[in-house]
């Protein structure tokens, strides 16, 4: 079972003239858990379409989309806001924490209307994550490297089945990048899908598998079927595969 | 994945543990543009000292006219009408009037005119013939008998300007009559005029008919039901008496003041929609400000009502400090004004129904902020979580 797939979908949008804009085009997707896929293409190929079709920001024009097996195509505000919550983790370019919130406050933001107290957990995510003295600062007096672990530790706070980062080093040095990636490997091994949307080259190093999105078109979509058990969690000889893959 | 579901979690417990979150959450966002928060709760708070002082302004002239005229509408006075040549009212007529009337208090009077003296002065005063004074008068000095067989009531006017007080002596027509009592300063107008009048027994009066016939009711309601009778009853034949009832007046009168007072609520209000115009403003420039952020919160899960309860919160905490400021400030400035300026009254003033207008303010400041927040809270709330994400 795959944490995440969609089947056939395509997205239009209306455009401004007659024709409609075909952001995705019979998109065939799929991601095994502890998987991390990267998704690469030029501006405008439907790169952030694709990543919020599967965050269930945004509903599929036609095709189908499961999450963990789950048919999640049509589901109302509500639901599809319960089901990101509860299964989908979502690490952002620009971060996007908020300001008035402190490190742990933030990590546990998905949970702060829930009945009980999640800063407990959230406080054990930031250790885990290097930033066990950090707890109580606001994003202003973090670094860029630290506001991204942080948004790491947010998107985990649910245990979620389904990591999407959407340029996740995009606004990271180099050596920081690596790091941010490094703990995405460790996030897989926990059985995480992770979906990376990127410009970035050493995002496809990390990758287990990479995509190719050009004008709402996807190829390799979906993985190896004679390979049915490649789960992602020995990165190393898929890594030298996927990379001629993505250079292609 | 854990299914934390609060909305399953019925009760008031768990409704306030929704909010407690979202209240501490909308303070720190308030906190972030202090300049722009602390203008829209000035403007609340000047809405709300509009509203509340007008109000308690405009109920105060209504109280002040309301203690002037007094109980001026509880009471009718029957006289016979000449016109119709009728001179005075028979024992037929007073009970005719009884009859009509029900419950109300009857008293008729005999009048006449004398010259009272006391121990250096006199003067020239009514003088009526009264078996039950009681029923439509009140005693400051000695006890009004219930009964009245001997000795003289006295009307405060009279009693100062002669001073004398109960247990003197009084002349009266050249006899000298015992003071019984004497009565409290009146504060209604009646043509009866009992501040100027003395009472005697009906027995020092040989006339034949009583000049007058009061009817002391509880309210101006009832005294104006009993007009009604006595109009429809007595007068159903010919037109035996003439009434003097002032509850019509009174009527118009209280209509008055409370106009004045909607109409100085209304000037009030102005203010406050002035106030709840800035709200709305502050609030839809900071929800536009906000817009990814809010989208982040969609996008991580947290419900469009959550949101919704946050930026409430916002506008409601506004209103609730800008009411808070102004109710306090009318306090000061009611007190002030208590303090430092004898011509007002402090009793009409410090009316426990002022507070009743303290508390519409305080309301209809946090209403006010509830009311300008929810559009900008809802728009916020339902907007699409992938448009507001956009850069």
């Amino acid at each position: 079972m795959y944490s995440i797939e969609l089947r056939g979908v395509t997205k239009r949008y209306p455009g401004g003239g007659a024709e409609p804009v075909i952001a995705l085009d019979d998109v065939d997707f799929a991601v095994r858990p502890g998987e991390f896929v990267a998704v690469v293409g030029p501006s405008g190929s439907g790169k952030s379409t694709l990543l919020n079709v599967l965050g269930l920001l945004d509903d599929p024009t036609s095709g189908q989309r499961l999450l963990d097996g789950t048919d999640v195509t049509d589901l109302s505000t509500a639901e599809r806001t319960r089901a990101r919550k509860e299964s989908i983790g979502f690490v952002f370019q620009d971060f996007h924490l908020l300001p008035t919130l402190t490190a742990v406050e933030n990590v546990a933001l998905p949970t702060a209307f829930d009945p009980g107290d999640a800063s407990g957990r959230a406080a054990d995510l930031l250790t885990r994550f290097g930033l066990g003295d950090r707890l109580d600062h606001e994003p202003s007096e973090l670094s860029g490297g630290q506001k991204q672990r942080v948004a790491i530790a947010r998107s985990l706070i649910n245990e979620p089945s389904v990591l999407l980062a959407d340029e996740p080093t995009g606004n990271l040095d180099t050596e920081t990048g690596e790091s941010i990636l490094a703990e995405f490997e460790r996030v897989k091994r926990e059985g995480v899908a992770v979906v990376a949307v990127t410009h970035d080259p050493l995002v496809e190093e990390y990758a287990d598998r990479v995509v190719e999105l050009t004008d709402g078109v996807l190829v390799g979509g979906v993985p190896d079927e004679d390979d049915p058990d490649r789960n992602g969690t020995d990165p190393e000889p898929q890594e030298a595969e996927t990379a001629t893959t993505g250079d292609g | 994945m854990s299914r934390s579901d609060a909305a399953s979690r019925s009760g008031v417990s768990g409704w306030l543990r929704g909010w407690r979150p979202a209240v501490s959450m909308a303070a720190r966002n308030l906190r972030r543009n202090r300049v722009r928060t602390a203008l829209a709760v000035l403007g609340v708070c000047i809405g709300v000292l509009a509203v509340a002082a007008l109000g308690i302004f405009g109920n105060v002239l209504a109280l002040g006219a309301a203690d002037a005229i007094g109980d001026i509408g509880t009471q009718i006075v029957v006289s016979p009408n000449a016109d119709a040549g009728v001179e005075s009212l028979s024992d037929a007529d007073v009970a005719d009037i009884r009859r009509a009337v029900g419950g109300p208090a009857v008293v008729p009077l005999y009048s006449d005119n004398a010259i009272v003296s006391g121990q250096s002065d006199q003067q020239f005063a009514t003088v009526y013939g009264v078996e039950e004074p009681g029923l439509a008068f009140e005693a400051a000095e000695g006890r009004l008998p219930e009964r009245h067989r001997q000795g003289a009531i006295v009307g405060a006017g009279v009693a100062e300007d002669l001073s004398i007080g109960a247990g003197d002596t009084v002349g009266i027509a050249g006899r000298q009559v015992r003071v019984v009592a004497v009565l409290t300063e009146s504060e209604t107008f009646s043509p009866v005029a009992p501040d100027d009048a003395v009472f005697l027994p009906e027995s020092a009066f040989s006339a034949d008919g009583y000049a007058q016939v009061l009817v002391v009711a509880d309210s101006g309601e009832s005294a104006r039901a009993a007009a009604d009778d006595i109009r429809e009853e007595v007068n159903a034949r010919e037109e035996r008496v003439d009434l003097f009832e002032l509850a019509a007046i009174v009527d118009e009168v209280n209509n008055f003041f409370s106009l004045l007072s909607t109409f100085l609520l209304g000037l009030g209000a102005i203010s406050l929609v002035v106030a709840g115009v800035s709200i709305l403003n502050v609030m839809l420039m900071s929800t536009v400000e906000r817009r990814q952020e809010i989208g982040v919160m969609r996008a991580v899960g947290v419900t469009r009502r959550d949101v919704l309860r946050v930026l409430l919160s916002e506008a409601g905490l506004i209103g609730a400090a800008g009411a808070a400021a102004g109710t306090l400030l009318t306090v000061l400035l009611v007190a002030g004004l208590v303090a430092f300026t004898p011509e007002v009254d402090a009793s009409l003033a410090l009316d426990p129904t002022n507070g009743y207008y303290l508390l519409l303010a305080l309301g209809f400041g946090v209403g006010v902020g509830l009311v300008s927040g929810a559009y900008p809270a809802w728009k916020a709330a339902n907007e699409r979580p992938v448009e507001a994400l956009r850069n």
